[in-house]
Protein backbone atom coordinates (compact mmCIF):
# COMPACT_ATOMS: atom_id res chain seq x y z
CA UNK A 1 0.00 0.00 0.00
CA UNK A 2 1.33 3.41 -0.98
CA UNK A 3 2.22 5.73 1.88
CA UNK A 4 -0.08 8.47 0.50
CA UNK A 5 -3.14 6.22 0.53
CA UNK A 6 -2.14 4.97 3.95
CA UNK A 7 -1.98 8.50 5.38
CA UNK A 8 -5.32 9.37 3.80
CA UNK A 9 -6.95 6.23 5.18
CA UNK A 10 -5.66 6.86 8.70
CA UNK A 11 -6.65 10.53 8.58
CA UNK A 12 -10.19 9.71 7.39
CA UNK A 13 -10.49 6.95 10.02
CA UNK A 14 -9.50 9.39 12.78
CA UNK A 15 -11.92 12.02 11.50
CA UNK A 16 -9.12 14.56 10.95
CA UNK A 17 -9.26 17.21 8.23
CA UNK A 18 -6.36 17.81 5.84
CA UNK A 19 -5.89 21.21 7.48
CA UNK A 20 -5.52 19.71 10.96
CA UNK A 21 -3.02 17.11 9.82
CA UNK A 22 -0.93 19.45 7.68
CA UNK A 23 -0.74 22.34 10.14
CA UNK A 24 2.86 23.27 10.89
CA UNK A 25 4.26 20.39 8.79
CA UNK A 26 3.34 21.01 5.15
CA UNK A 27 0.80 23.08 3.24
CA UNK A 28 -2.67 21.66 2.77
CA UNK A 29 -2.26 21.44 -1.00
CA UNK A 30 1.02 19.56 -0.59
CA UNK A 31 -0.65 17.07 1.78
CA UNK A 32 -3.37 16.61 -0.78
CA UNK A 33 -0.71 15.80 -3.39
CA UNK A 34 0.97 13.29 -1.03
CA UNK A 35 -2.36 11.58 -0.30
CA UNK A 36 -3.24 11.33 -3.97
CA UNK A 37 0.25 10.10 -4.87
CA UNK A 38 1.01 13.01 -7.14
CA UNK A 39 4.26 13.68 -5.31
CA UNK A 40 6.76 11.81 -3.16
CA UNK A 41 7.33 13.44 0.20
CA UNK A 42 10.64 13.27 2.07
CA UNK A 43 10.99 10.63 4.83
CA UNK A 44 11.07 13.45 7.44
CA UNK A 45 7.68 14.78 6.33
CA UNK A 46 6.19 11.27 6.30
CA UNK A 47 7.59 10.61 9.73
CA UNK A 48 6.11 13.87 11.11
CA UNK A 49 2.70 13.16 9.58
CA UNK A 50 2.71 9.62 10.99
CA UNK A 51 3.71 10.91 14.44
CA UNK A 52 0.76 13.32 14.38
CA UNK A 53 -1.50 10.42 13.43
CA UNK A 54 -0.01 8.46 16.35
CA UNK A 55 1.53 5.76 14.15
CA UNK A 56 4.94 4.08 14.33
CA UNK A 57 6.97 3.33 11.22
CA UNK A 58 8.59 0.01 11.98
CA UNK A 59 9.28 -2.47 9.19
CA UNK A 60 10.08 -5.37 11.54
CA UNK A 61 6.75 -5.06 13.28
CA UNK A 62 5.10 -4.91 9.89
CA UNK A 63 6.33 -8.40 9.00
CA UNK A 64 4.70 -9.78 12.16
CA UNK A 65 1.49 -7.91 11.39
CA UNK A 66 1.49 -9.29 7.87
CA UNK A 67 1.70 -12.85 9.18
CA UNK A 68 -1.02 -12.23 11.73
CA UNK A 69 -3.21 -10.73 9.02
CA UNK A 70 -2.73 -13.75 6.77
CA UNK A 71 -3.79 -16.02 9.64
CA UNK A 72 -6.86 -13.90 10.35
CA UNK A 73 -7.89 -13.72 6.68
CA UNK A 74 -7.74 -17.53 6.50
CA UNK A 75 -9.83 -17.78 9.65
CA UNK A 76 -12.59 -15.83 7.93
CA UNK A 77 -12.87 -18.66 5.41
CA UNK A 78 -12.06 -21.76 7.42
CA UNK A 79 -12.95 -21.32 11.06
CA UNK A 80 -16.42 -21.40 12.51
CA UNK A 81 -15.37 -20.49 16.02
CA UNK A 82 -16.37 -16.85 16.26
CA UNK A 83 -14.52 -16.24 19.53
CA UNK A 84 -11.18 -17.06 17.92
CA UNK A 85 -11.91 -14.70 15.03
CA UNK A 86 -12.98 -11.88 17.37
CA UNK A 87 -9.89 -12.29 19.56
CA UNK A 88 -7.54 -12.04 16.60
CA UNK A 89 -9.52 -9.12 15.18
CA UNK A 90 -9.19 -7.07 18.38
CA UNK A 91 -5.46 -7.76 18.51
CA UNK A 92 -4.93 -6.72 14.89
CA UNK A 93 -7.14 -3.68 15.17
CA UNK A 94 -5.03 -2.37 18.05
CA UNK A 95 -1.77 -3.07 16.21
CA UNK A 96 -2.99 -1.31 13.08
CA UNK A 97 -3.69 1.93 14.90
CA UNK A 98 -0.13 2.03 16.25
CA UNK A 99 2.09 0.76 13.46
CA UNK A 100 2.19 1.65 9.78
CA UNK A 101 1.56 -1.58 7.92
CA UNK A 102 1.35 -2.50 4.25
CA UNK A 103 -1.42 -4.92 5.20
CA UNK A 104 -3.70 -2.18 6.50
CA UNK A 105 -5.78 -1.77 3.35
CA UNK A 106 -6.27 -5.52 3.02
CA UNK A 107 -7.25 -5.64 6.68
CA UNK A 108 -9.79 -2.86 6.20
CA UNK A 109 -11.30 -4.66 3.19
CA UNK A 110 -11.51 -8.00 5.06
CA UNK A 111 -13.37 -6.25 7.86
CA UNK A 112 -16.41 -6.29 5.54
CA UNK A 113 -16.41 -10.10 5.54
CA UNK A 114 -15.71 -10.12 9.26
CA UNK A 115 -18.78 -7.97 10.02
CA UNK A 116 -20.90 -10.15 7.73
CA UNK A 117 -19.80 -13.34 9.50
CA UNK A 118 -20.59 -11.70 12.83
CA UNK A 119 -24.04 -10.71 11.53
CA UNK A 120 -23.25 -7.00 11.97
CA UNK A 121 -24.78 -5.80 8.71
CA UNK A 122 -24.81 -2.12 9.66
CA UNK A 123 -21.11 -2.19 10.44
CA UNK A 124 -20.41 -3.97 7.16
CA UNK A 125 -22.30 -1.28 5.25
CA UNK A 126 -20.53 1.48 7.16
CA UNK A 127 -17.18 -0.12 6.32
CA UNK A 128 -18.12 -0.36 2.63
CA UNK A 129 -19.13 3.31 2.63
CA UNK A 130 -15.95 4.46 4.35
CA UNK A 131 -13.78 2.44 1.94
CA UNK A 132 -15.70 3.73 -1.09
CA UNK A 133 -13.93 7.06 -0.66
CA UNK A 134 -10.48 5.50 -1.14
CA UNK A 135 -11.39 2.63 -3.46
CA UNK A 136 -9.83 4.58 -6.35
CA UNK A 137 -6.37 3.76 -4.94
CA UNK A 138 -6.98 -0.02 -4.74
CA UNK A 139 -4.68 -2.34 -6.69
CA UNK A 140 -6.00 -5.45 -8.49
CA UNK A 141 -5.69 -7.72 -5.45
CA UNK A 142 -7.52 -5.22 -3.26
CA UNK A 143 -10.19 -4.94 -5.95
CA UNK A 144 -10.65 -8.72 -6.07
CA UNK A 145 -11.56 -8.87 -2.39
CA UNK A 146 -13.42 -5.54 -2.50
CA UNK A 147 -15.80 -6.84 -5.17
CA UNK A 148 -16.07 -10.27 -3.60
CA UNK A 149 -17.01 -8.95 -0.16
CA UNK A 150 -19.38 -6.37 -1.61
CA UNK A 151 -20.98 -9.36 -3.35
CA UNK A 152 -21.12 -11.18 0.00
CA UNK A 153 -22.90 -8.14 1.45
CA UNK A 154 -25.49 -8.23 -1.35
CA UNK A 155 -25.89 -12.00 -0.87
CA UNK A 156 -26.58 -11.47 2.83
CA UNK A 157 -29.27 -8.94 1.87
CA UNK A 158 -30.78 -11.45 -0.61
CA UNK A 159 -29.94 -9.12 -3.53
CA UNK A 160 -28.63 -11.83 -5.82
CA UNK A 161 -28.52 -9.85 -9.07
CA UNK A 162 -26.35 -7.21 -7.44
CA UNK A 163 -24.24 -9.95 -5.81
CA UNK A 164 -23.70 -11.58 -9.19
CA UNK A 165 -22.52 -8.28 -10.71
CA UNK A 166 -19.92 -7.97 -7.95
CA UNK A 167 -18.74 -11.57 -8.20
CA UNK A 168 -18.33 -11.15 -11.96
CA UNK A 169 -16.12 -8.11 -11.38
CA UNK A 170 -14.06 -10.12 -8.88
CA UNK A 171 -13.81 -12.96 -11.39
CA UNK A 172 -12.43 -10.53 -13.99
CA UNK A 173 -9.55 -9.77 -11.61
CA UNK A 174 -8.46 -13.41 -11.26
CA UNK A 175 -6.13 -13.24 -14.26
CA UNK A 176 -4.48 -10.04 -13.07
CA UNK A 177 -3.48 -11.24 -9.61
CA UNK A 178 -1.70 -14.16 -8.09
CA UNK A 179 -4.34 -16.08 -6.15
CA UNK A 180 -4.23 -19.54 -4.61
CA UNK A 181 -6.39 -22.26 -6.15
CA UNK A 182 -8.53 -22.40 -3.03
CA UNK A 183 -9.30 -18.67 -3.35
CA UNK A 184 -10.37 -19.17 -6.95
CA UNK A 185 -12.47 -22.21 -6.04
CA UNK A 186 -14.15 -20.28 -3.22
CA UNK A 187 -15.22 -17.57 -5.65
CA UNK A 188 -16.44 -20.18 -8.15
CA UNK A 189 -18.44 -21.87 -5.41
CA UNK A 190 -19.90 -18.52 -4.35
CA UNK A 191 -20.89 -17.77 -7.95
CA UNK A 192 -22.50 -21.22 -8.20
CA UNK A 193 -24.59 -20.56 -5.07
CA UNK A 194 -25.69 -17.20 -6.49
CA UNK A 195 -26.65 -18.72 -9.85
CA UNK A 196 -28.66 -21.32 -7.97
CA UNK A 197 -30.55 -18.55 -6.15
CA UNK A 198 -31.25 -16.96 -9.54
CA UNK A 199 -32.34 -20.30 -11.03
CA UNK A 200 -29.58 -20.26 -13.68
CA UNK A 201 -29.29 -24.04 -13.61
CA UNK A 202 -26.69 -24.67 -16.30
CA UNK A 203 -24.33 -22.08 -14.84
CA UNK A 204 -24.64 -23.71 -11.41
CA UNK A 205 -23.51 -27.02 -12.90
CA UNK A 206 -20.59 -25.37 -14.71
CA UNK A 207 -19.28 -23.44 -11.69
CA UNK A 208 -19.88 -26.22 -9.16
CA UNK A 209 -17.91 -28.65 -11.30
CA UNK A 210 -15.04 -26.17 -11.67
CA UNK A 211 -14.94 -25.57 -7.91
CA UNK A 212 -15.29 -29.24 -6.97
CA UNK A 213 -12.19 -30.14 -9.02
CA UNK A 214 -10.08 -27.85 -6.86
CA UNK A 215 -11.76 -28.68 -3.55
CA UNK A 216 -11.11 -32.40 -4.16
CA UNK A 217 -7.42 -31.76 -4.76
CA UNK A 218 -7.25 -29.71 -1.58
CA UNK A 219 -9.19 -32.29 0.47
CA UNK A 220 -11.78 -29.66 1.39
CA UNK A 221 -14.62 -32.14 1.70
CA UNK A 222 -17.16 -29.86 3.30
CA UNK A 223 -17.02 -27.53 0.32
CA UNK A 224 -17.13 -30.64 -1.95
CA UNK A 225 -20.32 -31.69 -0.17
CA UNK A 226 -21.78 -28.20 -0.58
CA UNK A 227 -21.03 -28.36 -4.32
CA UNK A 228 -22.73 -31.78 -4.52
CA UNK A 229 -25.82 -30.24 -2.89
CA UNK A 230 -25.83 -27.46 -5.50
CA UNK A 231 -25.53 -30.08 -8.24
CA UNK A 232 -28.36 -32.06 -6.66
CA UNK A 233 -30.62 -29.00 -6.69
CA UNK A 234 -29.72 -28.24 -10.32
CA UNK A 235 -30.30 -31.76 -11.62
CA UNK A 236 -33.61 -31.86 -9.74
CA UNK A 237 -34.62 -28.66 -11.50
CA UNK A 238 -33.94 -30.13 -14.92
CA UNK A 239 -35.73 -33.32 -13.83
CA UNK A 240 -32.66 -35.59 -13.92
CA UNK A 241 -33.73 -37.13 -10.63
CA UNK A 242 -31.35 -40.09 -10.50
CA UNK A 243 -28.36 -37.84 -10.99
CA UNK A 244 -29.70 -35.44 -8.37
CA UNK A 245 -30.13 -38.26 -5.84
CA UNK A 246 -26.60 -39.47 -6.58
CA UNK A 247 -25.17 -36.02 -5.76
CA UNK A 248 -27.26 -35.68 -2.60
CA UNK A 249 -26.08 -39.10 -1.43
CA UNK A 250 -22.47 -38.12 -2.07
CA UNK A 251 -23.01 -34.93 -0.08
CA UNK A 252 -24.56 -36.85 2.80
CA UNK A 253 -21.76 -39.40 2.74
CA UNK A 254 -19.19 -36.60 3.04
CA UNK A 255 -21.24 -34.91 5.75
CA UNK A 256 -21.39 -38.13 7.78
CA UNK A 257 -17.69 -38.83 7.39
CA UNK A 258 -16.88 -35.33 8.59
CA UNK A 259 -19.59 -35.37 11.26
CA UNK A 260 -21.05 -32.19 9.83
CA UNK A 261 -24.69 -31.90 10.88
CA UNK A 262 -25.41 -28.93 8.64
CA UNK A 263 -24.53 -30.89 5.52
CA UNK A 264 -26.58 -33.91 6.61
CA UNK A 265 -29.57 -31.69 7.45
CA UNK A 266 -29.35 -29.79 4.19
CA UNK A 267 -29.18 -33.03 2.22
CA UNK A 268 -32.23 -34.46 4.00
CA UNK A 269 -34.15 -31.25 3.42
CA UNK A 270 -33.38 -31.21 -0.30
CA UNK A 271 -33.93 -34.95 -0.77
CA UNK A 272 -37.30 -34.50 0.96
CA UNK A 273 -38.14 -31.76 -1.51
CA UNK A 274 -37.09 -33.92 -4.46
CA UNK A 275 -39.25 -36.86 -3.38
CA UNK A 276 -42.15 -34.51 -2.72
CA UNK A 277 -41.76 -33.09 -6.24
CA UNK A 278 -41.95 -36.56 -7.81
CA UNK A 279 -44.95 -37.48 -5.66
CA UNK A 280 -43.23 -39.96 -3.34
CA UNK A 281 -44.63 -38.63 -0.06
CA UNK A 282 -43.40 -41.55 2.01
CA UNK A 283 -39.76 -40.92 1.11
CA UNK A 284 -40.26 -37.15 1.34
CA UNK A 285 -41.61 -37.44 4.90
CA UNK A 286 -38.76 -39.77 5.88
CA UNK A 287 -36.16 -37.23 4.78
CA UNK A 288 -37.94 -34.20 6.21
CA UNK A 289 -38.15 -36.01 9.54
CA UNK A 290 -34.39 -36.52 9.40
CA UNK A 291 -33.98 -32.80 8.76
CA UNK A 292 -36.01 -31.54 11.72
CA UNK A 293 -34.81 -33.83 14.46
CA UNK A 294 -31.26 -32.56 14.72
CA UNK A 295 -31.13 -29.78 17.28
CA UNK A 296 -27.58 -28.89 16.44
CA UNK A 297 -28.48 -27.26 13.13
CA UNK A 298 -29.74 -23.74 12.56
CA UNK A 299 -33.24 -22.68 13.50
CA UNK A 300 -33.97 -21.38 10.02
CA UNK A 301 -33.07 -24.70 8.41
CA UNK A 302 -35.23 -26.61 10.90
CA UNK A 303 -38.14 -24.27 10.25
CA UNK A 304 -37.89 -24.81 6.48
CA UNK A 305 -37.92 -28.58 6.99
CA UNK A 306 -40.77 -28.39 9.52
CA UNK A 307 -43.04 -26.31 7.29
CA UNK A 308 -42.29 -28.65 4.39
CA UNK A 309 -43.20 -31.63 6.54
CA UNK A 310 -46.52 -30.01 7.50
CA UNK A 311 -47.21 -29.37 3.79
CA UNK A 312 -46.47 -33.01 2.96
CA UNK A 313 -48.74 -34.40 5.70
CA UNK A 314 -51.48 -31.98 4.64
CA UNK A 315 -51.08 -33.01 1.02
CA UNK A 316 -51.53 -36.68 1.96
CA UNK A 317 -54.52 -35.81 4.25
CA UNK A 318 -52.66 -37.10 7.30
CA UNK A 319 -53.99 -34.26 9.49
CA UNK A 320 -53.25 -35.91 12.81
CA UNK A 321 -49.54 -36.12 12.03
CA UNK A 322 -49.63 -32.62 10.58
CA UNK A 323 -51.00 -31.26 13.87
CA UNK A 324 -48.26 -33.09 15.78
CA UNK A 325 -45.61 -31.39 13.65
CA UNK A 326 -47.41 -28.07 13.99
CA UNK A 327 -46.95 -28.27 17.78
CA UNK A 328 -43.23 -28.77 17.22
CA UNK A 329 -43.21 -25.92 14.72
CA UNK A 330 -44.86 -23.57 17.23
CA UNK A 331 -42.08 -24.25 19.73
CA UNK A 332 -39.45 -23.57 17.07
CA UNK A 333 -41.29 -20.40 16.09
CA UNK A 334 -41.13 -19.13 19.67
CA UNK A 335 -37.35 -19.45 19.53
CA UNK A 336 -37.14 -17.70 16.17
CA UNK A 337 -38.77 -14.35 16.94
CA UNK A 338 -35.77 -12.44 15.59
CA UNK A 339 -35.48 -14.52 12.43
CA UNK A 340 -35.91 -12.51 9.20
CA UNK A 341 -38.37 -15.11 7.93
CA UNK A 342 -40.36 -15.25 11.19
CA UNK A 343 -43.38 -13.57 9.59
CA UNK A 344 -43.42 -16.07 6.70
CA UNK A 345 -43.23 -19.13 8.94
CA UNK A 346 -45.82 -17.67 11.28
CA UNK A 347 -48.29 -17.15 8.43
CA UNK A 348 -47.66 -20.57 6.88
CA UNK A 349 -47.94 -22.50 10.11
CA UNK A 350 -51.11 -20.67 11.19
CA UNK A 351 -52.69 -21.09 7.76
CA UNK A 352 -52.35 -24.86 8.18
CA UNK A 353 -53.68 -24.75 11.73
CA UNK A 354 -56.83 -22.93 10.54
CA UNK A 355 -57.21 -25.12 7.46
CA UNK A 356 -56.92 -28.40 9.38
CA UNK A 357 -59.25 -27.24 12.17
CA UNK A 358 -61.85 -26.03 9.65
CA UNK A 359 -61.54 -22.44 10.92
CA UNK A 360 -62.19 -21.12 7.45
CA UNK A 361 -62.91 -17.50 8.35
CA UNK A 362 -59.54 -17.15 10.05
CA UNK A 363 -57.89 -19.11 7.25
CA UNK A 364 -59.19 -16.91 4.44
CA UNK A 365 -58.51 -13.72 6.44
CA UNK A 366 -54.89 -14.71 7.18
CA UNK A 367 -54.13 -15.91 3.67
CA UNK A 368 -55.76 -12.95 1.88
CA UNK A 369 -54.67 -10.15 4.18
CA UNK A 370 -51.23 -11.30 5.32
CA UNK A 371 -49.78 -14.31 3.55
CA UNK A 372 -50.51 -13.46 -0.10
CA UNK A 373 -49.29 -9.81 0.19
CA UNK A 374 -46.12 -11.08 1.94
CA UNK A 375 -45.43 -13.69 -0.74
CA UNK A 376 -46.09 -11.19 -3.55
CA UNK A 377 -43.75 -8.66 -1.96
CA UNK A 378 -40.96 -11.21 -1.57
CA UNK A 379 -41.61 -12.79 -4.96
CA UNK A 380 -41.95 -16.20 -3.35
CA UNK A 381 -43.68 -17.78 -6.32
CA UNK A 382 -43.60 -21.37 -5.08
CA UNK A 383 -45.53 -20.66 -1.89
CA UNK A 384 -47.78 -18.17 -3.68
CA UNK A 385 -49.00 -20.87 -6.08
CA UNK A 386 -49.50 -23.34 -3.25
CA UNK A 387 -51.57 -21.04 -1.03
CA UNK A 388 -53.61 -19.33 -3.75
CA UNK A 389 -54.55 -22.81 -4.98
CA UNK A 390 -55.50 -23.87 -1.46
CA UNK A 391 -57.63 -20.76 -1.07
CA UNK A 392 -59.25 -21.16 -4.49
CA UNK A 393 -60.07 -24.80 -3.75
CA UNK A 394 -61.68 -23.79 -0.46
CA UNK A 395 -63.85 -21.14 -2.18
CA UNK A 396 -64.83 -23.70 -4.81
CA UNK A 397 -65.93 -26.19 -2.15
CA UNK A 398 -68.14 -23.65 -0.41
CA UNK A 399 -69.63 -22.49 -3.71
CA UNK A 400 -68.01 -19.07 -3.85
CA UNK A 401 -67.08 -19.50 -7.49
CA UNK A 402 -66.26 -15.86 -8.20
CA UNK A 403 -63.61 -15.79 -5.45
CA UNK A 404 -62.44 -19.22 -6.48
CA UNK A 405 -61.80 -18.12 -10.06
CA UNK A 406 -59.98 -15.01 -8.82
CA UNK A 407 -57.42 -17.06 -6.88
CA UNK A 408 -57.06 -19.84 -9.45
CA UNK A 409 -56.26 -17.06 -11.89
CA UNK A 410 -53.64 -15.62 -9.55
CA UNK A 411 -52.08 -19.08 -9.14
CA UNK A 412 -52.05 -19.50 -12.89
CA UNK A 413 -50.44 -16.12 -13.53
CA UNK A 414 -47.77 -16.82 -10.91
CA UNK A 415 -47.08 -20.18 -12.50
CA UNK A 416 -46.61 -18.50 -15.87
CA UNK A 417 -44.19 -16.07 -14.27
CA UNK A 418 -42.08 -18.97 -12.98
CA UNK A 419 -42.10 -20.67 -16.37
CA UNK A 420 -40.92 -17.44 -17.99
CA UNK A 421 -38.03 -16.97 -15.58
CA UNK B 1 -30.18 16.16 -35.48
CA UNK B 2 -33.74 14.95 -34.84
CA UNK B 3 -32.70 11.44 -35.82
CA UNK B 4 -29.82 11.59 -33.37
CA UNK B 5 -32.06 12.70 -30.52
CA UNK B 6 -34.64 10.07 -31.42
CA UNK B 7 -32.05 7.30 -31.53
CA UNK B 8 -30.54 8.48 -28.24
CA UNK B 9 -33.96 8.46 -26.60
CA UNK B 10 -34.69 5.02 -27.99
CA UNK B 11 -31.31 3.74 -26.81
CA UNK B 12 -31.92 5.09 -23.29
CA UNK B 13 -35.34 3.45 -23.20
CA UNK B 14 -33.91 0.12 -24.32
CA UNK B 15 -31.08 0.19 -21.78
CA UNK B 16 -33.53 1.27 -19.07
CA UNK B 17 -35.89 -1.52 -20.02
CA UNK B 18 -33.08 -4.06 -19.96
CA UNK B 19 -31.87 -2.91 -16.55
CA UNK B 20 -35.42 -2.98 -15.22
CA UNK B 21 -35.91 -6.50 -16.51
CA UNK B 22 -32.66 -7.56 -14.86
CA UNK B 23 -33.69 -6.12 -11.51
CA UNK B 24 -37.20 -7.46 -11.75
CA UNK B 25 -35.94 -10.99 -11.37
CA UNK B 26 -37.04 -12.50 -8.08
CA UNK B 27 -34.71 -11.53 -5.30
CA UNK B 28 -35.83 -14.19 -2.89
CA UNK B 29 -37.28 -17.52 -3.78
CA UNK B 30 -38.28 -19.72 -0.91
CA UNK B 31 -39.13 -22.78 -2.94
CA UNK B 32 -38.42 -25.35 -0.29
CA UNK B 33 -34.95 -26.20 -1.52
CA UNK B 34 -32.09 -24.77 0.46
CA UNK B 35 -28.68 -23.82 -0.89
CA UNK B 36 -25.59 -24.11 1.30
CA UNK B 37 -24.13 -20.92 2.75
CA UNK B 38 -21.42 -18.91 1.01
CA UNK B 39 -19.77 -18.35 4.38
CA UNK B 40 -19.37 -21.19 6.82
CA UNK B 41 -17.57 -24.37 6.04
CA UNK B 42 -16.63 -26.20 9.20
CA UNK B 43 -14.27 -26.33 12.09
CA UNK B 44 -14.52 -30.12 12.16
CA UNK B 45 -11.36 -31.96 11.12
CA UNK B 46 -11.47 -33.32 7.62
CA UNK B 47 -11.22 -36.97 6.64
CA UNK B 48 -9.69 -38.20 3.42
CA UNK B 49 -12.28 -40.28 1.61
CA UNK B 50 -11.16 -40.16 -2.00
Amino acid sequence: MEIGSFIKLQRVKQGMTQEELAEGIVSMSYLSKIENQRTEASPEVISMLCTRLGIELDSEKDITIKEKCEQWFNMLFEVNNKDEIIEKYIELNELMTMVRSDSLMMFEIHKIRYFLIMGELDNALEQINSLNEISGTFDSLHLFYWYKFKGNFATTNNEYNQAMRMYRLAEDKINQVNLSDSEIADLQYTIAVTHSKLLNTLEVIEYSNKAIDIFQKEYNFIRCAQCHILLGISYRRIKMYEKAIKHYNLARHLGELNKNNNIIQLTNQNLGYLYSAIGDSKEAIKHYRGAIDDEAVGLNERLIATTNLIKEYYKTHNFEKALEVIEKAKRLLDLAKNNVFYELYYYIIHSYIYAINDQYDQFTKLVIEDLIPYLKKHKDHGNLILFTNMLAKHFEQVGKYKDSVKYYKLANLTYEEIVNL
Amino acid sequence: MKKLIASLALGTLLVGGFLFAQDSQPSELAHGEAEPSVFNISSVSLVNVY
